[in-house]
């Protein structure tokens, strides 16, 4: 383990040469120079200097000082200088200090004292506290609080060193004895907290002992009591669990909320009893409601969802608890309720969940809160899954949710029109009244493609002679007077166009961006789309209820090609129910005059872009069909529709349960597992992989305590040799990689039969990448080898360089010689790894980000997977395409790779290529991010590895 | 429910300011701190970020983050209570909240995190405490280093009275032997710092103390000079064995102080015996004293039941022949203030001109160790704000305590010797746990009354406060706290500005001494 920091200030002013500065204002004799001097000291020894010459001066002038903050400043020197030679050793020098920290023991001032004591906590070296031992062991009968505190916690921490058992061999007898006569909720704390790790059947006894008392504790006791519970009763089987659970239960009655809290999460550690584990969620949803802060609702709600995962039954029945947190503004939290919720359906309780959930649909129609569009959005797709798992209460719902589909909030209207396609085919019951509704509430849709998909299902779900009549009027009635433009009247139209053409401008002039499609096909936006986030009324329209008319004339070409087949459509239905050929033959008729309408329209220079060759194409098929119809095309257009989506829905329940299958497959340990048996664990020198439980393992991680990379093979294949063999000096270094650093272990051998000197391993680097130590010089036998270590910090994802030389001075040549090391290149894989997104996460990111690599597909390989899963395996992303819309062959494949760098920064990348009739390749790769380094990167990455083969 | 480290760093992701408490290593610390920038979504309206092994707590200060490193276990609303906390505290000790003005205070900043989170454990403590904590004033440290010096004094002052002693002790041994005046040449010998007058002077007096030169002493008394040690004219002799026994036991006392490292001044110098003067009998042929009673009763809740003033001028004149003088007097003009004369004195020249005098020039004013007094006077009507010591007393019950807070409050005007407060107690089994006290203390068991005393309130510690717990009492029992104190100035400021003898002659030396004491004063 590398030497612990404790401190960290930053300075960039300094320099060695500041050291006879500091020196001279050590020795003088003005407090405030003397101060600043101090500081000065303090931060060049953090940058990195080691100024030796220093301490001798800090002993002869500062410690003899009177002024506190010099005492102060003197300690924190004190903490971070080396006080161990290389070989592990204490300094002799540091029992100079000794006589300094006895007096500062006996000071008067309780709060020099204080400070000492407290010093004597990050101090590891037996040497130097032996000594003091006498003096601290006096402190603890101090009448002022400040320093009883302070001992307690370093006689604690003295204890806890190795072989402290033997500095203080009666400190658990002192500190029981302290505890039992300490008022300070401080210092009780610190003597509680160290019985419970240095003598844990003393800490238990008191704590039994005490037991009727807890209640009355001081909260930062309380809170040690109940860490003390959750780590005696780690060992199961305990007979007396039952006594420390009644004190949690006192305990859960605490004004503290931060008690509570504890107490919960130690309920649930200590038993499984479904009593417990609900007394803790009761407990959860209490803190729930009422503290106001979101950060707690958010953590308590992770605590919940943990207690979901282990003990979903007891959390069923507290559902209802849960939901009330939705009164939470924030969307974060709401979120991370409906998620909670929804995973609690039962068939018993989803009626009331989706009434609740109804009501506040009905509240974010009422209040105009901010963000009341995205909640609503969040309730509907909400309802939606439970209507999923439980289709009865669809009809409930779907109802209400219909009103929605003129919502402006584009987004919860796409949702809710997606829900009611879904009801319509699963729930048929549900189909006459949904048919009924949308008709009536057709006309209020606002956005294209709500309009589109609404059209799609009236075109497929309108069976009966009646509601086929009434969808085509409807359409009819959306859609206004034909023709919706006329040629005569282009003369005097243009006047009354003009204004209507910035509209229509501003619209176009963002239309060139390209987006990523959910199957990964990469389009060029219409500009339609966009035109519905301003929804503003279309020129030309008379009323509101010409809503498709309005569409069409901003330039909705899609929507047109829509529209004309939805009629034709209805008129080939209509063809079947109407027993009259006039009626159907007045409706195709009609159906005609609408195509046309629009095509006329789509070719007029009326609209700045005239009509698109794909809609262009659909419509015209339209009008032949209707003019031609066949048997064959029937079924194509009348069943074929239906099954391929109902065939969709079954894919997409069967992912999702096989996905269930997956997680509930995970093995939760290997065969070749270590196992821990606790009752054979010692008290003191556990090893890396005997730690005493998840809290300590928590602490251990989030620390860095853990260095799990293995001494494997992969290891010697990132050895890389840094200069050559003829060279004088040898060197080469092992690369590891850390989150947040690098590590270079750099081997370096003298080949000569000279002594060198001065020997320094100087690294520079470019990137993102910054050397944390200064070079130390050394000097190397002949023929002997050294290990040196440096550490680099990474602070993004980016390829970065490492250069650097070894430079050293030998006997006989005065110059100092250098040799130059080859370049280490770090690899941005190290960094990334796969992640996964939703569909529209990922394409919100592309639209947002603002660094695109476009990279030109030239590869030998011949397969478009094939070549995909080499890219995959390359740049270690994810796909988000499912395996499914990558089936067949046809010469064309899209797709869209994702992931995270560590740094918590997104990579995208999206791949269109296409086989040519040469058999070849070729398309794009095109990486976002969004900063400069992952895309540029990535595309070296990409472009380098691209080509395979090998 | 471990706080890893407290930082506060740029929106860049700079490290200005980190404190760790828990061991990790540098690279550890920087690493989690320059990826937190990176982590922190913009527009969330929560306050934290999980990372895999980490949470951070954070809160944005103007341009910079504060943020605390928790493991992932750690309890969010303790966290949250500590950041709020040092979200305080970093406007305290860094005015301008900006990464200059934060790298310019890290060290302060540091301190106060230190005192905020014990070894990654929060402690419960106010922002008042933390500044109280990081000033490190000590009223221990001021009463052990004025205990000192007051030691360091004591002794000074004991030395120069045993050698004095000693002194005159060797001179009257001369005396004895040789007799008459020819033994000056004794302590001429032996202490050459004395100038012949002092010389002369306690040889006289001396003489006086043995009795046997009483003719002299006329002659002697009507023509004072200036800067005569007094010290020497009253010491009575003594015994000579006793003194020889005494002295040497004060050079023993004096070794061994020495061994121990005091520092001791081995001559006497004459001044420092002039001004020894003070505490002895009045020498001067002429004394006036002026005094002033204080009774005051004051309200506990504030308000002042009775507040009265009782002055009086005495003269003590020690020979007939200095009695024919008249007092030229001045004092400032208080409202409230009325004086009485006595009958004797000639009331038209006191109301026109200031002047004591006899009613009958030709008679002297009495003379002998007794004084006389002339003029009284009293001061009525003054509100609280004249007050020259107010006191508050907070008793407050909590649970099974009640702990007692008293402070005092001191006019700017006078500056006041040996103030005693006594509050009585409850009957206690044992002595009341004083927690914190400005001054000394003690608990007289007997009376049940806890005596605080502070020798000298002057312009340095205008107020005090004292804290002390007692087993729960009523709030009345408490009261009627009584002061004692005295002070040097008086209320009316009332002085003798000259003396005018009423016959020819030199106007005789006077001395006058004026005092404030407080007879009764009470809060009830």
């Amino acid at each position: 383990m590398e030497k612990p920091s404790t401190l960290l200030v930053h300075f960039d002013k300094g320099s060695a040469a500041m050291a006879g500065e500091i020196k001279a204002d050590l020795e003088g004799s003005d407090v405030a120079a003397k101060v600043d001097a101090m500081k000065r000291a303090v931060m060049l020894l953090l940058n990195g200097e080691t100024l030796p010459t220093l301490f001798i001066t800090v002993v002869r002038y500062v410690l003899p000082s009177e002024d506190h903050t010099i005492q102060k400043l003197l300690l924190l020197y004190l903490e971070i200088i080396d006080k161990r030679d290389a070989a592990g050793r204490g300094l002799p020098e540091m029992i100079l200090i000794c006589q300094n920290l006895r007096n500062n023991l006996h000071h008067p001032n309780e709060y020099i004292r204080g400070v000492t004591l407290r010093f004597l906590c990050r101090l590891s070296e037996p040497e130097v506290l032996e000594p003091l031992v006498p003096s601290i062991l006096e402190n603890l009968d101090h009448r002022h609080h400040f320093i009883r505190r302070h001992a307690l916690s370093a006689i604690s921490s003295i204890y806890r060193l190795p072989h402290g058992d033997q500095l203080v061999p009666d400190a658990p007898e002192l500190v029981e004895r302290a505890l039992a006569s300490e008022q300070d909720a401080s210092a009780r704390r610190n003597a509680f907290l160290m019985l419970c790790t240095c003598a844990q059947e003393r800490a238990v006894a008191y704590l039994l002992s005490n037991a009727d008392r807890v209640a009355e504790w001081p909260d930062l006791l309380q809170m040690a009591a109940v860490d003390l519970i959750r780590k005696v009763c780690r060992s199961p089987n305990r007979a007396d669990k039952g006594r420390y659970i009644k004190i949690i239960i006192a305990l859960l009655s605490s004004p503290s909320t931060a008690v509570v809290y504890e107490c919960a999460g130690a309920l649930v550690s200590l038993s499984s009893a479904p009593t417990a584990v609900r007394a803790a969620a009761n407990t959860y949803c209490e803190l729930l409601s009422s503290q106001s802060d979101n950060n707690v609702k958010l953590i308590v709600l992770d605590r919940l969802n943990e207690l979901r995962t282990s003990h979903r039954d007891v959390m069923v029945d507290v559902v209802m608890d849960v939901l009330r947190a939705l009164a939470s503004p924030n969307l974060d939290v709401k979120r991370k309720v409906l998620d909670l919720v929804l995973d609690l359906l039962t068939a018993r309780n989803v009626e009331e969940v989706v009434l609740y959930l109804k009501k506040e649909v009905v509240k974010t129609q009422a209040g105009e809160l901010e963000k009341s569009g995205e909640y609503r959005q969040m309730l509907v797709q909400a309802i939606h899954a439970c209507a999923v798992e439980y289709p009865e209460v669809a009809g409930s719902v779907v109802h209400l949710l219909m009103d929605f589909l003129g919502d402006t909030n584009v987004a919860a209207a796409v949702d809710v029109v997606l829900f009611v396609r879904e009801i319509i085919e699963t729930n048929p019951k549900l189909r006459v009244s949904m048919i009924q509704r949308l008709i009536d509430t057709f006309y209020q849709i606002r956005a294209s493609r709500v309009c589109s998909c609404a059209l799609w299902i009236l075109g497929e779900y309108s069976l009966s002679l009646s509601e086929v009549e009434n969808a085509i009027s409807t359409i009819k009635q959306c859609l206004g007077d034909v023709p919706f433009y006329t040629v005569s009247e282009e003369g005097e139209a243009t006047d009354s166009a003009k204004p209507a053409q910035p509209v229509v401008n501003s619209v176009t002039v963002s239309s060139r961006r390209p987006v990523v499609l959910a199957d990964g096909t990469y389009a060029t936006q219409s500009a339609a789309t966009e035109a519905i986030s301003t929804p503003s009324v279309a020129p030309g329209s008379l009323s509101s209820t010409l809503n498709l008319r309005s569409l069409i004339l901003s330039g909705d070409f899609f929507l047109a090609a829509v529209i004309s087949c939805t009629l034709t459509k209805l008129v080939l239905r209509l063809e079947e129910v109407q027993p009259s050929m006039v009626e159907v033959n007045k409706a195709c008729t009609g159906a005609l005059l609408v195509m046309t309408s629009i095509l006329q329209l789509g070719q007029s220079s009326y609209l700045p872009h005239p009509i698109d060759n794909d809609s262009y194409d659909r419509i015209v098929l339209c009008v032949r069909l209707l003019c031609n119809t066949g048997d064959d095309v029937r079924k194509v257009w009348l069943q074929s529709c239906r099954q391929s989506f109902a065939k969709m829905l079954a894919e997409k329940q069967f992912r999702e349960t096989e996905e269930m299958k997956a997680k509930a497959q995970i093995s939760h340990a290997q065969p070749d597992d270590l196992i821990d048996f606790y009752h054979l664990k010692s008290r003191r020198g556990m090893s890396q992989l005997e730690l005493e439980d998840e809290v300590q393992d928590d602490l251990k991680a989030a620390t860095g305590g853990f260095t799990k990379d293995a001494y494997d093979a992969n290891r010697l294949n990132r050895i890389l040799q840094l200069t050559g063999f003829s060279d004088p000096v040898y060197a080469e270094a092992y690369v590891t990689v850390h989150h947040y650093d690098i590590v270079l272990d750099v081997t370096i051998i003298n080949r000569t039969k000279e002594t060198l000197q001065n020997l320094c391993l100087e690294l520079a680097t470019m990137g993102d990448l910054k050397l944390v130590d200064r070079p130390q010089n050394y000097t190397l036998a002949p023929e002997s080898s050294k290990q040196i270590r440096a550490n680099i910090k990474v602070s993004s994802t980016e390829t970065g360089v490492i250069f650097g030389n070894i430079v050293y001075e030998t006997s006989n040549v005065m110059e100092r010689s250098v040799v130059v090391l080859n370049d280490i290149h770090i690899d941005i894989m190290d960094y990334i790894s796969p992640a996964t997104c939703a569909d529209v996460t990922f394409r919100n990111m592309w639209a947002e980000f603002e660094w695109e690599n476009k990279v030109a597909v030239n590869t030998v390989i011949q397969n478009e997977k094939e070549f995909l899963d080499h890219i995959i395996k390359s740049t270690n992303m994810k796909c988000l395409t499912p395996p499914s819309a990558l089936d067949g062959e046809c010469g064309f494949l899209a797709a869209n790779l994702y992931a995270k760098s560590v740094f918590g920064e997104d990579a995208l990348v999206n791949i269109s290529i296409e086989k040519q009739f040469d058999g070849k390749l070729s398309g794009y790769i095109r990486i976002r991010s969004k900063t400069q380094g992952i895309a540029l990167s990535l595309g070296d990455k990409i472009t380098l590895k691209q080509k395979g083969g090998s | 429910m471990v706080v890893l480290a407290a930082s506060i760093i740029s929106k860049s992701g700079k490290a200005l300011v980190s404190r760790q408490f828990v061991d990790m290593s540098r690279i550890r610390i920087e690493g989690l701190l320059a990826a937190f920038p990176k982590l922190v979504g913009t527009g969330k309206q929560h306050t934290y970020v999980e990372t895999e092994n980490v949470r951070y707590v954070y809160q944005p200060i103007e341009g910079l983050y504060l943020l605390l490193i928790t493991n992932k276990q750690s309890n969010i609303l303790e966290d949250l209570d500590t950041l709020r906390l040092l979200s305080k505290l970093v406007p305290e000790y860094s005015p301008s909240l900006d990464e200059e003005g934060v790298c310019k205070t890290a060290f302060e900043l540091i301190f106060a995190f230190d005192e905020a989170i014990s070894l990654g454990n929060k402690e419960n403590v106010t922002v008042q405490q933390v500044k109280q904590y990081c000033e490190m004033e000590s009223h221990e440290e001021k009463a052990h280093k004025l205990m000192m010096q007051s030691k360091i004094n004591e002794t000074r002052d004991v030395m120069k009275k045993k050698a004095s002693e000693l002194d005159k002790m060797r001179m009257e041994r001369g005396k004895l032997d040789k007799g008459g005046y020819s033994s000056i040449s004794g302590p001429r010998v032996i202490e050459k710092t004395f100038n012949d007058m002092s010389i002369t002077g306690s040889g006289f007096g001396s003489g006086s103390g043995l009795g046997g030169l009483g003719m002299d002493m006329d002659s002697f008394a009507s023509k004072p000079k200036g800067g005569r040690p007094s010290a020497a004219a009253t010491a009575p002799g003594k015994g000579l064995g006793m003194k020889l026994g005494k002295t040497q036991k004060t050079n023993q006392f004096l070794e061994s102080l020495k061994a121990e490292g005091e520092v001791i001044l081995e001559d006497v110098q004459p001044s420092s015996v002039q001004s020894r003067a003070s505490p002895l009998p009045p020498s001067d042929p002429v004394t006036v004293t002026i005094e002033e009673k204080l009774n005051v009763t004051v309200k506990r809740d504030g308000g002042v039941n009775n507040f009265d003033v009782q002055g009086t001028l005495a003269l003590q004149v020690l020979n007939d022949a200095d009695g024919f003088i008249q007092l030229q007097i001045e004092n400032q003009d208080v409202p409230g203030l009325s004086f009485k004369t006595h009958p004797n004195i000639n009331k038209d020249l006191f109301n026109s001109q200031q002047v004591v005098g006899a009613k009958d020039p030709n008679r002297p004013f009495p003379s002998g160790q007794n004084e006389t007094p002339l003029v009284k006077w009293r001061i009525q009507g003054m509100d609280e704000s004249s007050l020259p010591l107010s006191v508050n007393c907070w008793p407050s019950v909590s649970g099974s305590e009640t702990y007692v807070n008293i402070e005092y409050e001191a006019a700017e005007m006078f500056d006041l010797h040996n103030v005693v407060i006594s509050i009585p107690l409850p009957a206690l089994r044992e002595a009341p746990s004083v927690r914190q006290i400005d001054g000394e203390w003690k608990y007289d068991s007997r009376n049940s009354v806890l005596e605080w005393s502070i020798l000298l309130i002057d312009q340095s510690n205008r107020s005090g406060s004292m804290e002390f717990v007692v087993p729960p009492a009523d709030p009345s029992t408490f009261f009627p706290i009584s002061i004692g104190f005295s002070a040097s100035s008086t209320f009316s400021d009332l002085k003798v500005t000259g003396i005018r003898p009423l016959k020819d002659g030199n106007p005789p030396k006077y001395s006058q001494r004026a005092r404030l004491v407080a007879a009764n004063y009470q809060v009830v």
